[in-house]
């Protein structure tokens, strides 16, 4: 199964939305009942600066609901993997 | 589940707490808040209990809302209601509300000059909080929401605590919050692929 990230359609979590579709290896759709997905056919990474998330939004980025596995998560970088990669 | 009608609430009238410090409560919340002292009770203990004789007062903290403290005339501190330095000793605390990040940041020039320490200012997904400690130890936070909740927030929060109650009512399977990103995850997935 693909990395799958939701994102609620919120202004707070926008930038895992924009720094997504900046991504041309990452699928973006939405928004669908109020979520946007982002999936991939290899790993979903996020840099907390790139998104300019102050730490208590950046703790909390995958909100939204996962669908994976997470490998990393620290002060800096969220990489998440499908199940069984 | 039952769904009830709301109940007629209008907000907080007071939150109340046990004080030791009678006179540094005051000071710190009427002297250097500046939040009025608008009620006093001074009673006899009564009740059931072998309750000590008693001040019940109050604060005046904005909008009809009001912070209210008891002081025990002789009866001794109790462990349990000793401050400590623990994160889920903090998670009791207070919230008040300011309507403008400006005002935020007048409470914080505020608290500084009163030479309070300040704990932290944080920005969370819809507030953003500054942080601080009254004379007991009791935890206080000046919070300003940067947007109502939106019907999203409030499916979205329902969405959440559905997972986590899954999980919690199966024994052993609420182990981080990673297992309730994947439930959540998984049902959305299952909701768009049906759809």
């Amino acid at each position: 199964m693909m990395p799958t990230v939701f994102v609620l359609n919120v202004e707070e979590f926008r930038p895992l939305v924009e720094n997504a579709l900046a991504r041309t290896d990452y699928e973006v759709t939405g928004p669908a009942g109020g979520y946007w997905r982002i999936q991939s056919n290899g790993e979903i990474a996020f840099s907390r600066k790139e998104l300019g998330f102050k730490p208590a939004v950046w703790n909390g980025a995958l909100t939204g609901g996962l669908v994976g596995e997470v490998v990393q998560f620290d002060k800096e970088t969220l990489r998440i993997v499908g199940d069984g990669q | 589940m039952n769904i009830i009608d709301r109940m007629p609430l209008a907000g907080v009238h007071h939150t109340a707490r046990p004080t030791w410090k009678l006179a540094e409560t005051v000071h710190f919340y009427r002297d250097m808040l500046g939040l009025p002292l608008v009620h006093a009770i001074s009673a006899r203990g009564w009740g059931p209990d072998d309750h000590a004789d008693f001040l019940h007062f109050f604060f005046d903290s904005g909008n009809g809302s009001t912070i209210a403290f008891f002081y025990y005339i002789g009866a001794p501190e109790p462990d349990f209601a000793m401050a400590r330095e623990d994160y889920r000793y903090r998670a009791t605390h207070t919230a008040w509300r300011v309507e403008s990040f400006e005002k935020l940041m007048e409470c914080r020039r505020r608290v500084e000059a009163a030479g309070i320490s300040l704990r932290y200012q944080i920005r969370h997904e819809v507030i953003e909080s500054i942080y601080f400690n009254d004379p007991n130890g009791y935890p206080i936070e000046i919070a300003w929401q940067a947007r109502p909740f939106s019907d999203l927030d409030i499916a979205d929060a329902s969405r959440t605590l559905d997972a986590a109650i899954q999980l919690y009512e199966e024994p052993g399977a609420l182990t981080c919050i990673d297992d309730v990103w994947r439930v959540k995850g998984e049902q959305l997935q299952r909701e768009m692929e049906a759809a």
